[in-house]
């Protein structure tokens, strides 16, 4: 196995910087010549940047690509393909009003002299389909075919161009689970005929699926590499969103205050029509923090943009201190007191080319304290904002500084004060600590325990398993967007938790 | 046309993404576009030396011409003027990361709510008349714009195309009233009467053609300045401009900002007809100022969508034009020099972002490496 003439690429050291972030930080990888390596890892945690470098669509910063042994640079997707990489993306590069046949073939010129013959191609595509079990009408316009064969047809470019390294980004995130099992047959297929295939995903199932050996990126950076035989769907979580647990001192509460939100039966659509949120209910009291934890992309995203009045609800009830929040739109969930410190805070929270005064207000535009018949009524939003700047900490220059100027910590510093202003009732927290060096975490965790202890409502959601245990009063695990159970902290255990987040409800004993 | 329409999406994307990122602290920002001007003259120049002409003759004399009597230097301010309202028009759009290419049909309708107002007024006391001039014009122009706005919200519609398209309605609009209903009494020409004297803007400095629209196109700058600064609403506008996730999280109803936005950038537009038919021209005639239009989209850009830099923008175009017509009438340089001029600089300002991100690319690369370094 450890043959030399086994690998087929290395990736040594490869590093890519995009403006303000490292998206790969030193990344060494290996492919072998017949297997199947996942690349697992959460949503920008740099695993399509990775690829696409390898494919040749960015240039790496630093680093060294080698395949078959030997250096190379690869400049371009088409020069890829010359190494006899191909790669399956997740949206697809096809030309919806071309036919398949014509779709397959765009780009390889005909040899000098020789003319183009279509059904010649034809017929080659039919049998490349037969063989690996991709069957598809070569005529068919691509735009009419569903969008599994469309992947099909993808596959089939690449395979035609005598790819023998399939990159496959979360190739399963389109597909019903029947065309799953097809695609696993074919990855299969491929593998054993001596070809290798790098798999995306941030589905453990699939890994422990699919998978010879799994490498997991966080942050930009390689955290894990272990052979499936070895790995388990805990452990996998574990590596892909877990830091060790953090130690926070909080008080036990014993008693709380009544219920501020209950949710009911919540049904939410994704963006694909299908249900994100399914059959969802829950309570938060008064001076409670209730967490949810579960690998992202489980619908909690979705939960928290229903809960926010961003996104529709198509079933179920919102209620907030006895008033009904359902469908209710964004500004008037702010002005009933809930506040939302959103996953992502450069494109959700913050105006990163506005002041920290002007981001301070963003959610205020409609006060009267600070807007009079329509004037700003800048002394005001001043000093309220050198007040908030004070109250927590925040680092700047100056309020009239630009938020991007900021550390990341002191940009989450500014939406967290915004948020504690607006969310008398409740406060929404999804990933608070993303991206966020230790100290400026723990101000955060800090932060929510204090507002916790002086009797506010708390909804966190995170994928961060060991943020959720340790500020948690009780602990809900989502996980295809069901709320599996719910534990109160004190009784529940990281390998419980990390099972429920994996999907397994109760104690396998095969 | 969709080749075409994908084509004006992707530039429109481009220039999105630029404007997004048009802030940039650092001093060379407020420099950037003298460099620019610098540039696209000496590139400019050259195109004199093509024509036997020696550069720096010619803009001596452009520039002793144009400062040589009060008359053209007047000129200068009276040029300047309807560009500053349409510079506003895509500069005050801008700041909400929108494209309102429209202004040049937008100046058109209020131009003929002007002209017809003028015409229909009778005897009733010139401040009265020039008024309501000024008032249907602004309503004119912010209605036909405010249509692309409500196009956009409503539909979804790319308001480029959208408004972009709008000028072209408005110009069948205009020829189809010279021609017909408001053609002049002697029939002669597609335009119309004179309008009566009492709806003339008084001038601002005798004998000169400078009038007080210049004075009312710096009021309206000022207007610009203060909504977007001062008040909720161009908070709001700015806002929407800057991230418009951010804002629908924030409770930001954005249509209703596309259509205001719209409204009074249409409006700023529509007052320049005002300024042009009872300061300038005195009637309505068929295509007239053909250009102003786009010459605003320019000077928003060379402005940085700032009024104060619109303003200043505008004369420098002002001074283009007049010197570049002396220049033309005493030497034998053709007169397109003025727009190859203009051009030029547009270029090297447009260049001059591009140069900007990659430079601010660049340091935050060295900065990521570096930090990385002390880890």
């Amino acid at each position: 196995m450890d043959d030399k003439n086994d690998i087929v690429i290395v990736l040594r050291g490869i590093t890519k910087y995009f403006p303000n972030t490292i998206a790969n930080d030193h990344i060494d990888l290996e492919l072998r010549r017949g297997e199947v390596l996942a690349l697992l890892g959460e949503n920008g945690a740099g695993k399509t940047t990775l690829m696409n470098i390898l494919y040749g669509m960015y240039q790496p910063d630093e680093g060294e690509i080698l395949i078959d042994g030997k250096p190379v640079k690869i400049h371009s997707p088409h020069n890829a393909m010359e190494y006899g990489i191909g790669m399956i993306h997740q949206h697809f590069t096809l030309i919806p009003v071309h036919s398949v046949v014509e779709n397959v073939i765009l780009g390889i010129r005909p040899r000098r002299g020789e003319r183009l013959r279509i059904e010649e191609e034809a017929k080659k595509i039919q049998q490349l389909g037969e063989r690996y079990g991709l069957e598809v009408n070569p005529y068919a316009l691509v735009g009419q075919l569903p969008v599994g064969v469309q992947q099909r047809v993808e596959i089939l470019k690449a395979l035609y161009r005598n790819a023998r390294v399939l990159i496959m980004d979360e190739p399963t995130a389109v597909l019903t689970p029947q065309e799953t099992d097809k695609l696993f047959q074919f990855i299969r297929d491929f593998r054993n005929r001596g070809n290798s295939v790098i798999f995306i995903t941030h589905k453990l199932n699939e890994v422990m699926e699919i998978a010879d050996r799994i490498t997991v990126l966080r942050d930009g950076r390689v955290v894990g590499n272990i052979l499936r035989a070895e790995a388990s769907e805990k452990k996998l979580a574990h590596l892909m969103v877990g830091r060790d647990l953090l130690v926070i001192t909080k008080k036990e509460a014993t008693e709380f205050g009544p219920t501020v939100l209950e949710v009911k039966g919540l049904e939410v659509l994704g963006k694909r029509g299908t249900k994100a949120v399914d059959d969802l209910s829950f309570t938060v009291r008064k001076g409670e923090i209730f967490g949810i934890a579960g690998v992202s992309g489980n619908g909690q995203e979705e939960l928290a943009e229903a809960l926010c009045g961003l996104r529709a609800v198509s079933k179920g009830q919102i209620i907030l201190s006895g008033k009904e929040l359902t469908n209710k739109d964004a500004l008037s969930v702010i002005q009933n007191g809930v506040g939302y410190i959103p996953a992502d805070r450069q494109k959700e929270g913050l105006i990163t080319d506005m002041s920290v005064a002007e981001n301070l207000i963003l959610k205020s535009y409609f006060d009267p304290s600070f807007v009079t018949y329509g004037w700003l009524n800048q002394r005001r939003i001043q000093s309220t904002a050198q007040q908030l700047v004070n109250d927590f900490a925040i680092k700047t220059p100056s309020l009239a500084t630009k938020v991007k100027a900021l550390s990341g910590g002191n940009q989450q510093k500014v939406v967290v004060a915004r948020e504690m202003v607006i969310g008398t009732e409740l406060l929404v927290a999804v990933q608070p600590t993303r991206g966020l060096d230790v100290g400026a975490t723990e101000y955060v965790h800090s932060v929510l325990i204090r507002e916790r202890e002086q009797g506010r409502a708390i909804l966190l959601i995170s994928t961060e398993l060991s943020e959720v245990m340790s500020l948690s009063d009780r602990i809900g695990v989502m996980y295809k967007g069901k709320l599996l159970k719910v534990i109160p902290s004190q009784e529940a255990t990281v390998e419980e938790i990390g099972l429920l987040m994996a999907g397994v409800v109760e104690e396998d004993d095969g | 046309m969709d080749k075409f329409n994908e084509l004006m999406q992707n530039f429109e994307r481009s220039v999105r993404e630029r404007m997004r990122r048009r802030d940039r602290s650092g001093w060379w920002l407020a420099l950037a576009p003298v460099f620019s001007v610098v540039l696209g003259l000496l590139a400019s120049g050259l195109m004199m030396l093509f024509l036997h002409n020696n550069p720096i003759t010619v803009y001596g004399q452009m520039f002793s011409y144009s400062f040589r009597d009060i008359y053209n230097i007047a000129d200068v301010f009276a040029k300047a003027t309807p560009l500053i309202l349409t510079g506003l028009a895509m500069g005050f759009a801008f700041r909400a990361t929108l494209f309102n290419i429209g202004a040049q049909g937008q100046f058109y309708m209020g131009a003929i709510a002007t002209v017809v107002v003028a015409l229909n007024l009778g005897t009733v006391p010139a401040f009265i008349t020039l008024f309501l001039c000024f008032i249907a014009s602004a309503i004119a122009g912010g209605v036909w714009g405010a249509f692309v706005g409500f196009a956009k919200a409503r539909f979804n519609a790319n308001e480029f195309l959208v408004s972009m398209m709008s000028t072209y309605v408005a110009i069948a609009i205009i020829n189809f009233l010279v021609r017909s209903p408001l053609k002049e009494a002697k029939g002669e020409y597609p335009q119309t009467d004179v309008i009566p004297s009492n709806s003339w803007i008084p001038k601002l400095i005798p004998h000169t053609r400078l009038h007080w629209g210049f004075i009312i196109a710096l009021v309206i700058a000022v207007l610009a300045y203060v909504i977007l600064w001062r008040t909720s609403l161009g908070y709001k506008i700015r806002a929407v401009g800057l991230n418009r996730d951010a804002t629908r999280y924030a409770g930001i109803n954005s249509k209703k900002i596309f259509v205001i936005v719209f409204l009074l950038s249409g409006a700023f537009a529509g007052i320049a007809g005002f300024t042009e038919v009872n300061g300038m021209q005195h009637m309505l005639i068929q295509g007239f100022n053909p250009t102003i239009g786009a010459e605003g989209i320019g000077i928003a850009i060379l402005g940085n969508a700032h009024p104060l830099g619109i303003v200043l923008a505008a004369i420098l175009f002002g001074l283009l034009k007049v010197g570049g017509n002396l220049i033309t009438q005493t030497s034998t340089i053709p007169s397109s020099i003025i727009n190859v001029m203009e051009g030029f600089v547009m270029l090297f300002v447009i260049l001059s972002y591009f140069i900007q991100d990659k430079i601010t690319a660049i340091k935050s690369k060295r900065k990521l490496r570096r930090g990385r370094a002390v880890q």
